[in-house]
């Protein structure tokens, strides 16, 4: 648990972080999003203390992170930066093995969580591990960026702009891992973007902040019915609300019984990709099928167009 | 080489180097005969230097290098060229330097002339290019330097030298000449050596601290500027008053001209480079490098030692390089105010008008700075581990 109490930050006269407060509860993954120089990376950086808050404080488990040595703390936080900021005198093993080696693990220790996390990521451990950071194509440093903050298994994850220098084809991959590899340890992430739809991919909850202040912190459904500012209805976009709701939302709610012709979608699917199938496959209704291929109802184009409704009501 | 037809592809260097080639053969002499070391000589072409077959035997090879160079593509083929050239013309100025001596003259001298210089030249720059066309990893580079340096040192010490000019000023002053030598890279490695000391810790601070830096390169520049006599001139009211003064100082051999100015001032010199090169290197580390490093918990100390120095070492090496290369050179001036080292050949030669006894400091000096030179760039290769900022 993350509580954020109404921390403040400003240089001389110019506000960057004006009474912030939030909280992240355990394993949840929180998004602040807002323009440029609204001051979501200062907010973050006053989380690990690179920053130090005017006023306010960071309780980490109902720990004040001021009482603890600054590096002591950073040790427990996995933070990871734009350009990853990958050591490029040293191999990938010995920049994942960085906050370990600080913490005097013992070496087998070490190395065996080195191939553990490379594993995860999707890297093979015999090719990757003695390659040096420039010898990595621009997903792989993401990848290795991400598996040195996790290496000393910290209950915090902290991220801004994580897939910021990644182009697009890549971006998508690189979100849908970090949402497994996330729910598979249960790390709470505080993550910062000013990509809205990266936000809603990977958000339980999105604090929207603009000009040093906090906007709205709330679930992203509830974002999109419920702004709480102009700006955030904006920055939300009116004309992509329904698609975005509609993007929360997995085929399994709005399933009908019976059956269909056509292209089979399956269940954990989401209504956008589903609607998508739809127009593309000219049909007013495709079959659905359970992880296995099993067919268990349908899913029409009025089923997922009441449900895009339903939620203004 | 006019009588080429237009068809064969004419290597752009080498056709230079051909025609320094034939420069040499034609229109030089080979070696100057002196009937004593300081009266003016009479010059020799290589067909006259060289007893019959071993001239025109030298003058074959020397014309196969010319065309060599001239028409052959492929490296290894030109650099097998050049050594061949510069491994007939070496021993063969030797064996020149016996054939011209008149049997039993003990003071008549024999000198390596423009043609040899020309040839020497020609064949080192044919040699030279076609090494970086082979681009040699650092490893290489080592090898073909140590393997030069071994050749040298077997056509010294095999005795093919001996009785040119050259190594008869060596052999009246053997035991000067190593003491001189010893003298002049103690003078240019210690200075060098104190340069870093001083030198790393002034680097780190004025990266740390802006106010410093502006301040101390400015300093430092103007200390660049000093010519060195002036420098020299400038040491010598404030040595000379701790020496007479300070009886510490009197003993460790301390006074107002020698050794100690001469080490000051290449000290001095030394400091910019050293100064400079630390801070280029430490604010080149990328910023989202050491950001990183911050948000993992590295202490100041261990950013320092771990992150920010090893990133910076090639570029202080850099530094470290261009210093040692200017005090192995500068360290000759230290002889005009008693300091020693090769100098001391280099001016002694001048006044005698002796060109031989000028050489004999001058060559090794020389020979030292390239040595270094190729050392340490090998070194400044292999400390950029991973090969990152190769930009």
């Amino acid at each position: 648990m993350i509580e954020i109490e109404h921390l403040s930050k400003h240089y001389g006269d110019n506000i960057v972080v004006d009474d912030v407060s939030f909280a992240v509860g355990d394993g949840e993954i929180a998004v602040v999003v807002g323009t440029s120089g609204a001051g979501k990376s200062t907010l973050l950086r006053m989380i690990n203390r690179l920053v130090v808050p005017n006023t306010g404080r960071v309780l980490i488990d109902g720990q004040d992170t001021a009482t603890l040595p600054e590096d002591e703390l950073r040790h427990r936080i996995g933070y990871v930066i734009q350009g990853y900021g990958l050591f490029p005198h040293r191999t990938v093993a010995e920049n994942i093995s960085t906050v370990p080696r600080l913490l005097g693990w013992d070496r087998r220790r070490i190395a065996a969580r080195v191939e553990e996390l490379l594993d995860l990521f999707q890297l093979d451990p015999g090719e990757f591990a003695q390659k040096f950071p420039h010898q990595l194509s621009g997903g792989q440093q993401q990848r290795v960026g991400v598996a040195r903050a996790l290496a000393a298994k910290p209950a915090l994850l902290l991220m801004d702009e994580p897939f910021g220098s990644l182009d697009p084809v890549i971006r998508g991959k690189a979100q849908d891992d970090l949402l497994a590899i996330q729910r598979r340890l249960g790390t709470t992430i505080v993550l910062v973007t000013h990509d809205m739809n990266e936000a809603f991919h990977l958000g339980d909850r999105i604090a929207v902040m603009d000009q040093a202040r906090l906007l709205q912190y709330a679930k992203p459904a509830d974002l999109l019915t419920h702004p709480a500012e102009a700006f955030v209805e904006q920055l939300v976009g009116t004309a992509e609300r329904p698609f975005r709701l509609l993007s929360l939302v997995t085929v399994k709610d709005a399933m009908e019984p019976g059956s269909a012709e056509g292209e089979p979608i399956t269940v954990s699917a989401t209504l956008r990709d589903a609607l998508a199938q739809l127009i593309w496959r000219g049909r007013p209704a495709l079959p659905v099928t359970d992880a296995s291929g099993a067919p268990v109802g349908r899913i029409s184009v009025d089923g997922i167009l009441k449900h895009g409704r339903a939620s203004l009501s | 080489m006019p009588t080429l037809r237009p068809t064969l592809h004419l290597d752009r260097l080498g056709s230079v180097i051909a025609g320094l080639i034939g420069l040499a053969l034609v229109a030089s002499p080979f070696v100057t005969y002196r009937a004593n070391r300081i009266v003016s000589g009479e010059g020799r072409l290589l067909f006259d230097a060289l007893p019959p077959a071993g001239a025109v035997g030298t003058i074959l090879v020397v014309i196969g290098v010319a065309l060599c160079a001239a028409l052959a593509h492929r490296p290894l083929v030109r650099l097998a060229a050049a050594s061949l050239g510069l491994c007939v013309i070496f021993p063969a100025v030797g064996v020149s330097a016996g054939f011209v001596t008149p049997v039993g003259n003990t003071f008549a001298r024999v000198s390596p002339a423009i043609g040899f210089w020309l040839l020497a030249l020609a064949f080192a720059l044919l040699a030279a290019d076609a090494l970086t066309r082979l681009r040699l990893g650092p490893w290489g580079r080592l090898a073909a330097l140590s393997i030069a340096a071994g050749m040298l040192a077997l056509l010294l010490l095999s005795g093919a030298w001996s009785d040119l000019s050259l190594m008869k000023e060596y052999a009246n002053r053997a035991e000067s000449f190593w003491r001189e030598g010893r003298q002049h890279l103690w003078l240019a490695f210690g200075s060098m050596g104190a340069a870093c000391l001083v030198g790393l810790p002034l680097g780190l601070a004025s990266h740390r601290v802006p106010a410093l830096r502006a301040a101390l390169l400015q300093g430092l520049s103007i200390v660049q500027t000093i010519p060195s006599i002036a420098l020299f001139g400038i040491l010598i009211a404030p040595l000379g008053y701790l020496a007479a003064n300070v009886p510490l100082a009197a003993a460790l051999g301390i006074r107002g001209i020698g050794a100690a100015p001469a080490f000051i001032a290449l000290f001095l010199y030394s400091l910019l480079p050293v100064v400079a090169n630390t801070m280029a290197g430490l604010s080149q580390v990328p910023a989202d490098v050491t950001e990183a490093a911050r948000g993992m918990g590295l202490s100041r100390r261990q950013r320092l030692v771990q992150i920010e120095l090893p990133l910076a070492f090639p570029v202080i090496l850099a530094g470290i390089r261009i210093v040692l290369v200017q005090n192995l050179g500068l360290a000759t001036i230290a002889a005009l105010i008693g300091g020693g080292g090769f100098g001391t050949f280099v001016f002694q030669g001048i006044g005698q008008t002796a060109i031989d006894l000028v050489l004999l400091g001058a060559l090794p000096t020389v020979a030292l700075s390239f040595a270094a030179a190729i050392i340490l760039d090998a070194i400044i290769d292999l400390t950029r581990r991973g090969g990152h900022d190769r930009d």
